[in-house]
């Protein structure tokens, strides 16, 4: 069964996502730092309401922070409860992808990938590389509804009004019940 | 709490007037609908008449004079009606509302600490009238027989006690007492003359007057007593040591007869001054009204509880680090986070309100513009149950409003376009709430009327159609455009979507959503949170990036005196320099450094924060200044951070931190501090 690919740009290399996880594209006009996030992080953005965090795909596969152009784009991708966003230099197509042209991945691409890449697709003369979303924005345990955890805001329970007037450490890794 | 007893005092009032205000409102608009459709509701009118009558008293409580002299008029029109069993003229509707407004206007008003304005003589005069045409047993009440310069120092009040005894059939007598030395000499005085005049009925007023002074009246001075009773002359004239002829008929009552006679048979049916009726009249539901601050009280109480929780749990992993056996410990740290999250649970349901309340409030508002619009509406209000926080209910009220008000002046045709195309004469606005999630409200406003022209807006704005429903929002979002060349009284210029877009995005953090087919309608989705939290917060620059914080968390901002700072600086460690404060030495942070970004050689303030025992001063480069944010938990573990609890949008459409330095603190006092 074919699929719709969004497709991207990053160091020069095109990479694609499944359609079905893109929830939009948006242009990048600078996104907020958060301190003491990973180099990667390129800090928060906010898109339609939403503050979301954006990652450097460029920095992610170990290449220079992006430097922002006019083509630079965010793709705001949507996985669960979750919502991030990926910068990249461009991205102006969505392609169909038949399952004819699915490769796997060769093993030297997977080890320098650090399992970001989890497919190619030959279309023609171009290879786009498939990602992983789970793999780049990583498994955020925090996140699943369960409520489990204590922390505000994870746990299903709305927000605590005022709790950060108070000063709640929500952040501490205390507040989760003891692994 | 001491001081704040009669602000106190006047938010009860307000809010107890609102809440009258609301039910009166309700019960006319359901008697409107029972007149329309022939019947009565004689129900309502009562429920109204005693929302009006509770009204006056509390406002005569306060002194809002205004108001007391509105609500009795329209509290006299109900009873009217009611003692006769008679329907409400549906004419008189309008008025009512009308008064209602003027009421509330003047409540808030009082409220705002702002003069109140007199009630405009139209709507007094228009509720008098109706009362005449309409009411038996209140006819118009004689003028008062006293000079132009005595009547107009009756304060609204007192007219209102004299209109009220004369319709109770006293008569308005008007004693004049001339104090003398001869009289004094007896112990006639004007105090003794006041009490003994009370007795025979209700004293309404006494003014002084002056007399040219004379022999026998040294002080010069007089008297006019303004009295309502039922005794005759000669016993008031007795009563105040005056001849008979010092007391003259000011208004007799309109018809004793008829008045006794209709109030014999309205004692039966309903009395509102009966006791036994007040407590009828008095909710039963078992609720206590309460301000949002003392709430907000209580989740400070318990943020707190979560700050010891946190402590008394990392007080124990050090214990068992150590070898302790801390399992029992650890079951009670365990019960307690679990008692905790349920009490934090139980106090945002107390915050919840339900959203029918929200909803109630729009009929009033489209019928009053679909009168003005010449356009037949029918409301379909849906609530499904759903209850949102108070604070994101009043923002999210005018959204619903501007969108109501677009359907009802945009979207739905006259009654004769809609027959034309086809359509039902009478329009259709539907709102149906549900919930999405446990976070997440989903308000669907649905109108069946001309839906939206893409083509018609894109041309407006020089741009190309939008190929998506998206893309066309974002255009009738975008500031200035109409597809109206007309302003209208009732939308202004422009659909007002921008602010709709502001407030669901911007401001609650939610999203809007748009479907609509041009020719059959339209429906907007808001997606909004069910709570939010709005905070107090300072905004500073650190670093170059601009942050806020909530003013809760800092005990103090000082300005920093880099010669004084005290400091031998540990080698390969950040700079922590210390500052006396109150002769106490305080560990100074550069919040850049702590952050890692770079930090300015001259920071010339510092925020001090307390962390249990601990204080320490975080150095910034400028204050920006103090404003009510309403911060957005960061949940992505991407972006979890010490020191980060939120992020905020101070109205340029970027994400800005929201610190929470007290935090910050006690983890750089912790062994390997931030960035071990």
């Amino acid at each position: 069964m074919s699929a719709l690919y969004v497709v991207f740009v990053v160091g020069g290399a095109e990479y694609a996502l499944p359609a079905s996880v893109v929830l939009q594209l948006e242009p990048f006009q600078g996104a907020t730092p958060v301190p003491g996030t990973p180099d990667y992080v390129a800090g928060i953005v906010q898109v339609r309401g939403h503050v979301i965090p954006v990652i450097d795909l460029s920095r992610l596969f170990g290449g220079e922070a992006l430097t922002p152009t006019f083509d630079t784009r965010i793709v705001v991708t949507e996985r669960g409860a979750r919502r991030v966003g990926l910068l990249v230099e461009k991205s102006r197509e969505v392609l169909r992808v038949e399952p004819a042209s699915l490769q796997a991945t060769p093993g030297v691409i997977e080890e320098n990938s650090r399992g970001f890449v989890e497919g190619l697709a030959q279309m023609g003369a171009r290879t786009l590389m498939l990602i992983s979303l789970s793999k780049v924005i990583g498994e955020d345990e925090l996140n699943v509804e369960s409520p489990k955890h204590l922390e505000p805001g994870s746990s299903g329970v709305p927000e605590l009004p005022g709790a950060v007037a108070a000063g709640v450490a929500r952040n501490d890794g205390g507040a989760r019940p003891e692994h | 709490m001491v001081e704040g007893g009669f602000q106190e005092f006047v938010a009860a009032y307000v809010l107890e007037a609102e809440e009258h205000l609301e039910t009166a409102t309700n019960q006319l608009l359901s008697i409107e609908t029972a007149l329309r459709s022939g019947g009565a509701n004689l129900k309502g009118l009562r429920e109204a008449f005693r929302s009006l009558h509770t009204i006056k008293g509390l406002s005569a409580m306060v002194g809002v004079e205004p108001v007391v002299s509105i609500a009795h008029r329209m509290e006299t029109l109900l009873r009217s009606c009611d003692r006769r069993s008679a329907k409400l003229p549906i004419e008189s509707i309008d008025v009512l509302l009308g008064g209602l407004r003027a009421i509330r206007s003047r409540v808030r008003a009082f409220g705002e600490g702002k003069p109140v304005p007199l009630p405009e003589p139209e709507l007094l005069r228009a509720l008098d009238e109706l009362d005449d045409e309409h009411g038996a047993d209140s006819a118009e009440i004689p003028p008062l027989e006293l000079e132009p310069a005595l009547a107009s120092k009756l304060g609204a009040l007192e007219v209102e006690q004299l209109r009220a005894g004369l319709a109770e059939g006293q008569r308005a007598v008007r004693v004049d007492f001339n104090p003398s030395v001869e009289k004094s000499a007896r112990g006639v005085t004007i105090n003794q003359v006041r009490e003994r005049v009370q007795q025979l009925g209700e004293l309404v007023k006494v003014f002084p007057t002056s007399k040219p002074p004379s022999g026998e009246q040294p002080g010069g001075l007089a008297f006019v007593i303004v009295l309502l009773t039922r005794a005759p002359d000669a016993a008031v004239a007795e009563a105040a040591s005056v001849e008979p002829d010092s007391v003259q008929l000011l208004a007799s009552p309109p018809s004793r007869e008829a008045l006794l006679a209709s109030k014999q048979r309205a004692l039966g049916e309903f009395d509102a001054n009966n006791p036994a009726n007040e407590e009828i009249a008095a909710p039963q539901r078992g609720v206590v009204r309460v301000e949002v601050s003392r709430l907000d009280e209580t989740v400070d109480g318990l943020s707190a509880l979560i700050v010891t929780r946190f402590r008394l749990s990392r007080a124990v992993r050090a214990l068992r680090d150590k070898g302790i056996d801390t399992r029992e410990l650890e079951e009670i740290v365990g019960d307690n986070g679990r008692q905790l999250r349920n009490l934090r649970a139980a106090i945002l349901r107390v915050r919840m309100v339900p959203v029918s309340e929200l909803l109630d409030r729009i009929p009033l508002i489209v019928r009053s513009l679909k009168r003005s619009m010449n356009r037949l509406v029918e409301l379909d209000l849906d609530s499904g149950g759903t209850e949102v926080d108070k604070a994101v209910a009043e923002r999210l009220f005018p959204a619903v409003v501007h969108l109501i008000r677009n359907a009802v002046d945009h979207a739905i045709e006259t009654p004769d376009e809609r027959v034309r195309r086809g359509k039902p004469q009478e329009g259709s606005i539907r709102v149906e709430c549900s919930n999405r999630s446990n976070r997440w409200l989903e308000m669907r406003i649905t109108d069946d009327g001309r839906g939206i022209d893409a083509e018609a807006v894109a041309r407006r704005g020089g741009v190309p159609v939008p190929a998506t429903s998206a893309g066309l929002l974002a255009l009738i979002c975008r500031s200035g455009l109409s597809t109206r060349d007309v302003a209208t009284t009732t939308s202004g210029r422009g659909m007002g979507m921008e602010i709709v877009e502001r407030i669901v995005t911007q401001q609650l953090g939610g999203e809007l959503s748009l479907s609509t087919e041009f020719g059959k309608g339209t429906t907007f989705t808001l997606l909004v949170p069910l709570t939010i939290t709005v905070v107090d917060a300072f905004s500073f620059i650190s670093g170059g990036q601009r942050f806020v914080t909530p003013v809760a968390t800092i005990d103090e901002i000082v300005e920093l005196d880099r010669s004084t700072l005290q400091g031998p600086t540990l080698s390969g460690k950040s700079a922590v320099k210390l500052m006396a404060r109150r002769g106490r030495p305080v560990p100074v942070l550069s919040l850049a450094e702590v952050f890692r970004m770079p930090a300015p050689e001259n920071e010339a303030k510092a925020l001090i924060v307390r962390s249990g025992d601990e204080i320490v001063a975080f150095s910034i480069d400028r204050m920006l200044g103090q404003q009510e944010i309403v911060v957005r938990p960061l949940n992505d573990s991407l972006v979890k951070v010490p020191g980060v609890s939120g992020a905020t949008d101070l109205g340029d459409g970027k994400p800005t931190l929201v610190l929470d330095l007290i935090s910050l603190g006690s983890r750089l006092g912790e062994r390997g501090g931030l960035h071990a």
